[in-house]
């Protein structure tokens, strides 16, 4: 019973903080209400036991990427501003958009028969550490070590991009014309 | 801790904030200057608008924070596991890691990704 009054207590704040941030034209506030939702989510894992992800969850998305996204808002130059309204025909057309998505994963939803899982998930993360050391039958050592390099290609990628050094983007540059690139290069 | 417990924490949180919001905007006086929308900064008038574009470097910097986030990830696991396995093979996987990582730390302060200037 209390289980299940936590979690519509999260799943209201999860709706109420998406909402307000689809809505919200201010979009540094937009990136706030996220945070709202992200660390809502991670509420949600912690209800179900899942210690783990819950403290992934924090860490990487409340952490991590929001940092991200609001530096990437920071770069922007009209952060003070609110967004304009969209004119009738666009928020119809939104509105329709939202109202087909609603009715799809509705009929989904009420078609498919969730199984519940009996039994307890094995969420205990030195078994995961053991599985992800071991070599043998179901380890998973090759992925782990693979995830290194695939971090290293985003190490090198991030700094190439944002150096500006890809060829065809510096000349780009060079002749003034706009690119996703030019914006963020220019110091303020 | 049981359930019950994070009822009263949720409830005491939201009292917590949302009552000291509530009750500062019950108590304390109401007058309106434009000099109180300024931005405040030591008292000093500021020059020019106060939302600054930021330099490009700091989302940079935020990109590199974020993989390296990413692999504290998959270092507890292994930092959990590594006691209940009486090996050098975890030592070594952890090693192989560290040195594909470092390569990529070491390009970065090769390119000056992470310098302040």
């Amino acid at each position: 019973m209390t289980e299940r009054i936590i979690f519509y207590i999260l799943a209201f704040i999860m709706i109420v903080f998406s909402l307000m941030s689809v809505t919200s034209t201010k979009i540094i506030r937009s990136a706030i209400y996220l945070l709202g939702v992200l660390m809502a989510t991670a509420g949600l894992y912690f209800l179900f036991n899942l210690n783990f992800l819950g403290a992934i969850q924090l860490t990487v998305y409340a952490g991590g990427i929001m940092v991200l996204i609001v530096i990437a808002i920071l770069l922007t130059h009209h952060v003070g501003f609110g967004l304009p309204v969209p004119d009738k025909k666009h928020m119809i057309l939104g509105w329709l958009a939202a109202m087909i998505g609603i009715t799809i994963s509705f009929f989904q939803f009420t078609t498919h028969t969730f199984k519940p899982k009996i039994g307890n998930l094995d969420d205990r993360v030195s078994k995961m550490g053991a599985d992800m050391l071991h070599y043998g039958d179901g380890g998973f050592v090759l992925p782990f070590e693979v995830i290194s390099i695939l971090l290293l290609a985003g190490i090198i990628a991030a700094i190439t991009i944002a150096k500006g050094g890809i060829p065809h983007l510096k000349k780009r540059l060079k002749s003034g014309q706009p690119t996703t690139v030019s914006s963020s290069t220019k110091k303020q | 801790m049981g359930n019950e417990a994070i009822i009263l924490f949720l409830i005491a949180g939201f009292v917590f904030v949302f009552g000291a919001v509530l009750f500062s905007k019950l108590i304390s006086p109401k007058w309106d200057t434009p000099r109180k929308w300024d931005p405040y900064e030591c008292g000093v008038e500021t020059i020019g608008p106060s939302w600054i574009q930021f330099k490009a470097h700091y989302y940079l910097i935020a990109l590199l924070f974020l993989i390296f986030d990413v692999e504290i990830v998959f270092l507890i696991p292994w930092a959990v596991a590594f006691k209940h396995i009486d090996s050098a093979l975890p030592f070594i996987e952890i090693l192989i890691f560290f040195v594909v990582l470092g390569l990529g730390l070491l390009y970065a302060l090769k390119k000056d990704a992470i310098d302040w200037d």
